[in-house]
């Protein structure tokens, strides 16, 4: 049982300034763990490979008028590759990211055994928490800032960049529109950081590691599922994702904010709960391995 | 504090599920807030419909901007738009629930736009200058009216009778004999205390079983409409703000210059009407029957061999929907008949079309009659 909690404690409330810093290094050792897997650093790869793709499809086919949307619109400004990037991977892709570092976050380390170890640094389970959910919300913004810097990058070497034509026909400057896109980028990052809380949760439960991963996977995809079934439009304001694609609203003058905020009252609502879920548990849970 | 927290905790770790069962209970409550608004008692002075109808006549246009929310279930088969969903074309509007932001200075300019889920199809009038943006199409229609909205809007203050009560009192008695008017106060929609003006059909037959007309109690401005079927419990129809704001737009809103890779098209005709598509060479529709049992008959405007020969795809499926739709005959012959939640639409198979907010029965009697 956890009663190794108490004794930390009172010896950090003495410390104050060094605690941070303590702290500071735990979570910089935990994004050397994040960075430097090999797993990740082939999902980083396919998350830079789908504007590539999209931008290159564009660019060898032939240009088709009608029915305009982030896709097309990327064909007279590059930008618009990262917007087309992010909306066709935040139904898949980037959740499943997610999913993969949540899965390793506690999961994976108590399957590997290295768990124990941790929990006999001085640092109470509350904390050890904290810094894994904080590393999992810098993997999302890693995630994220791939996907639209590599979009950016790829759209405006085949397309080029310029002045901006909003949804509502307005143009503003390059400027303003990268404005908005890291308004979008962030936007993204803040539900995906709700759906590691999920995450976080699940990997308090198991000790396998791919079996966390699968659930969070799964998880996401099903409230795709449902936000997409018109029947059940009374529960899609209670699914997380439902108002993920609302961040195309940033590109409309004046900025259209209404489902964008919901949307950040869902993420913080899912995000509350799970990760004080998580801490429920994995403050009574029993480490064995 | 902090300690002692964490020690009860430690102590008693089953407490530790009482953190997330609180933050559960907050978002409930936090939802069910969100969802009933603020509640409904505003202590509005009562009002008899015709100090509303007054109020309606006396508001001056106001200057406001708010989102609306837009619900169609008109019980008619989805039309072939081509695309599935996030559609901001404005058949869409025929069915479904949709959300427009409006602005307006209340002196001749304004701005709609339907939103769609990455798209947007909008109106602007800036004065005499009238746009219609379409993201989707890349396309933007120009018109000029002759005169603009601030000279329309004077216009039809003239056109009211010499004081609002007379004009009240006459639409009243109008409204009579086929209509029950009533008001009932201490609604609130986007959050503002609002009269509700209920106009029901005394007549039977209608398929309307009530419209209910929302006015904003402060300014006298309509907030909310709902047409009720008799067929369903939810409304058929609802128009209705969702948040309002009475504060003068800023005027960049409405600006519109089209994009430099936009199709722009300009609408002739120097009072923008020539858009409309002709209709001259059909004969003048007749009305049979009054107030809200009221029928149009009408021949139709299509004449199958003239439009078969270049109908594109879109009306060809529209053909074929139109051929789907279930059939109906009698002495005044057959045909299809659409029956929605709110009207009737029978297309006789001679050319033909009767509407009305009325069942099947009261169309059919008016085509033979007709």
């Amino acid at each position: 049982m956890s009663a190794s909690e108490t004794a930390p404690v009172v010896e950090q409330s003495r410390r104050g300034p060094s605690a941070v810093r303590s702290h500071g290094r735990m979570l910089r050792s935990e994004l050397r763990l994040i960075v430097g897997r090999r797993r990740n650093q082939m999902g980083l790869l396919v998350l830079a490979s789908v504007p590539v793709m999209i931008a290159i499809a564009l660019k060898v086919s032939t240009p088709r008028r009608g029915n305009n949307d982030f896709i097309t619109a990327a064909t007279s400004n590059g930008m618009f590759v990262a917007l087309a990037a992010l909306t066709i991977e935040i139904a898949l892709f980037l959740p499943l990211a997610v999913a993969v570092l949540s899965g390793d976050a506690i999961a994976g380390e108590a399957n590997t055994g290295t768990l124990r170890y941790l929990l006999t640094v001085p640092v109470t389970r509350t904390r050890l928490l904290l810094v894994k959910y904080a590393a999992l919300a810098i993997g999302a913004v890693i995630g994220v800032v791939v996907v639209v810097v590599v979009g950016v990058l790829i759209g405006g070497l085949l397309f080029g960049l310029g002045p901006v034509t909003l949804l509502s026909g307005t143009q503003v400057s390059l400027a303003e529109g990268l404005w908005r896109l890291v308004l979008a980028a962030l936007y993204v990052i803040a539900g995906l950081t709700a759906l590691a809380g999920i995450g976080l949760f699940v990997s308090v439960l198991t000790e396998q590691p791919i079996a966390a991963m699968i659930a969070v996977t799964i998880i996401s995809t099903a409230m795709w599922i449902l936000d997409g079934i018109s029947q059940l439009d009374w529960l899609h304001p209670w699914l997380l994702v439902h108002y993920w694609p609302a961040f195309a609203d940033l590109f409309r003058q004046p900025m259209y904010l209404d489902e964008i905020g919901r949307g950040l009252l869902v993420n913080l609502a899912y995000a509350v709960l799970f990760v004080s879920l998580a801490w429920a548990r994995f403050g009574r849970k029993d480490i064995t391995s | 504090m902090h300690h002692g927290g964490v020690r009860i905790f430690d102590r008693h770790p089953r407490l530790r599920w009482a953190v997330p069962g609180a933050a559960a209970a907050v978002i409930l409550a936090g939802a069910a807030v969100g969802t009933a608004g603020v509640s409904a008692d505003s202590g509005l002075p009562a009002k008899t419909a015709g100090e509303l109808l007054v109020d309606l006549q006396g508001a001056t246009p106001q200057a406001m901007s708010g989102t609306v929310s837009y619900l169609a279930d008109l019980g008619i088969p989805a039309l072939p738009t081509g695309t599935s969903g996030g559609s901001s074309d404005l058949t869409s509007l025929a069915s479904g629930t949709h959300t427009l932001r409006v602005w307006t200075d209340g002196a001749g300019k304004s701005r709609v736009d339907l939103l769609g889920e990455r798209s947007e199809y909008d109106v602007i009038q800036n004065g005499k200058d009238v746009w219609v943006w379409d993201s989707s199409a890349v396309s933007a229609q120009h018109a000029v009216l002759t005169k603009d909205g601030a000279h329309e809007a004077d216009t039809t203050a003239m056109q009211v009778p010499s004081t609002p009560q007379e004009a009240a009192d006459l639409v009243l008695a109008n409204l009579d004999p086929t209509t029950e008017v009533s008001v009932s106060g201490a609604g609130s929609v986007a959050g503002r205390p609002v009269y509700d003006l209920v106009l029901a059909p005394r007549q039977s037959g209608s398929k309307v079983a009530r419209v209910v007309l929302s006015v904003d109690s402060e300014t006298a401005t309509p907030l909310r409409v709902q047409v009720f079927s008799s067929a369903t419990q939810a409304p058929a129809l609802y128009v209705g703000f969702t948040s309002v704001d009475f504060g003068t737009p800023d005027a960049s809103v409405f600006d519109f210059t089209p994009p430099a890779n936009a199709t722009v098209t300009e609408m002739g005709g120097p009072d923008g009407s020539a858009g409309e598509a002709p209709q001259s060479n059909t004969a003048p529709p007749t009305v049979v029957g009054d107030g809200w049992t009221r029928v149009l008959v009408a021949a139709m405007p299509r004449p199958a061999t003239a439009a078969a020969s270049d109908a594109s795809s879109g009306s060809q499926d529209l053909m074929t929907m139109l051929d789907s739709l279930p059939t109906v005959s009698g002495s005044w012959g057959s045909g299809h008949v659409l029956d929605g939640t709110l009207f009737t639409a029978i297309l006789t198979d001679d050319g033909r079309i009767a509407v009305g907010a009325v069942t099947a029965q009261q169309v059919e009697s008016a085509l033979a009659a007709g």
